[in-house]
């Protein structure tokens, strides 16, 4: 049993499953938002399973996710037609987006310990943070 | 625990490709489309095949949407500007 894992398990059962839902019903506004917010959740998972699975390199994968899921959000705010409809929840998409990557960020730190890896989840962490702020203005249209 | 975190990442794959599916506006799809790609990503994880899930999120979460997304916009420009052509032709007889 491996306390990661199960967090890793947790947040994919009730943060994405409730993102899938947002993103296949409703209008376009909460769609987006949805997707945006499971980009930045699977960050969050992939980095759960690194340390879960005790290989480093998975880390890369959430490298990667924290780079291309704001992208990917911006190109669908940039393309979609329609106007937005976003809903008053989107304001706390930011917060939210804030408190769990601290929250998953942190303890994964004072698990790896100093040193090169460590680094590379904080800019991860910082990365995220950054498109946090960046796609939750973006998809408020703001 | 690897099974549990298998079959959920199993069950979110078939639950998002189901919601693709029973989507029918074709750029609301490529949005859940894009979710798909993550969620096969996770799986690709799970069963230990990280470079599978890493050209599939690159692929899945960014390329395909965009693709898509360009394309029903080319696609609706199109019969916009045939639509206005066939008004234009109907005002001419």
């Amino acid at each position: 049993m491996n306390w990661w894992l199960a967090g890793a398990a947790l947040l994919i059962l009730g943060g994405l499953g409730p993102c899938l839902w947002g993103a296949a019903t409703g209008g376009t506004g909460r769609r987006m938002t949805a997707q945006n917010t499971a980009t930045l959740l699977l960050c969050l998972v992939f980095l759960l399973l690194a340390q879960g699975y005790e290989r480093p390199a998975y880390t890369d994968l959430a490298l990667v996710v924290s780079v291309l899921g704001p992208a990917g959000t911006l190109v669908f705010v940039r393309l979609f037609e329609t106007p937005s409809d976003t809903p008053a929840a989107a304001r706390l998409l930011s917060p939210l987006v804030t408190a769990a990557t601290v929250a998953t960020v942190v303890p994964l730190c004072v698990a790896t310990g100093p040193g090169r890896a460590m680094a590379k989840l904080i800019v991860i962490g910082v990365l995220l943070l950054a498109g946090g702020a960046v796609t939750s203005r973006a998809v408020r249209g703001g | 625990m690897d099974d549990v975190l298998g079959g959920l990442a199993l069950l979110f794959v078939a639950a998002a490709a189901t919601a693709a599916v029973l989507n029918r506006d074709p750029a609301r799809q490529a949005l859940v489309l894009s979710l798909l790609g993550l969620g096969l990503a996770v799986l690709f994880t799970v069963l230990q095949a990280p470079d599978v899930g890493l050209s599939q999120l690159a692929v899945g979460s960014a390329i395909t949407p965009l693709m898509i997304l360009l394309t029903v916009r080319k696609v609706r420009r199109i019969g916009r500007g045939r639509q206005a052509e066939d008004d234009g032709k109907g005002r001419s007889r």
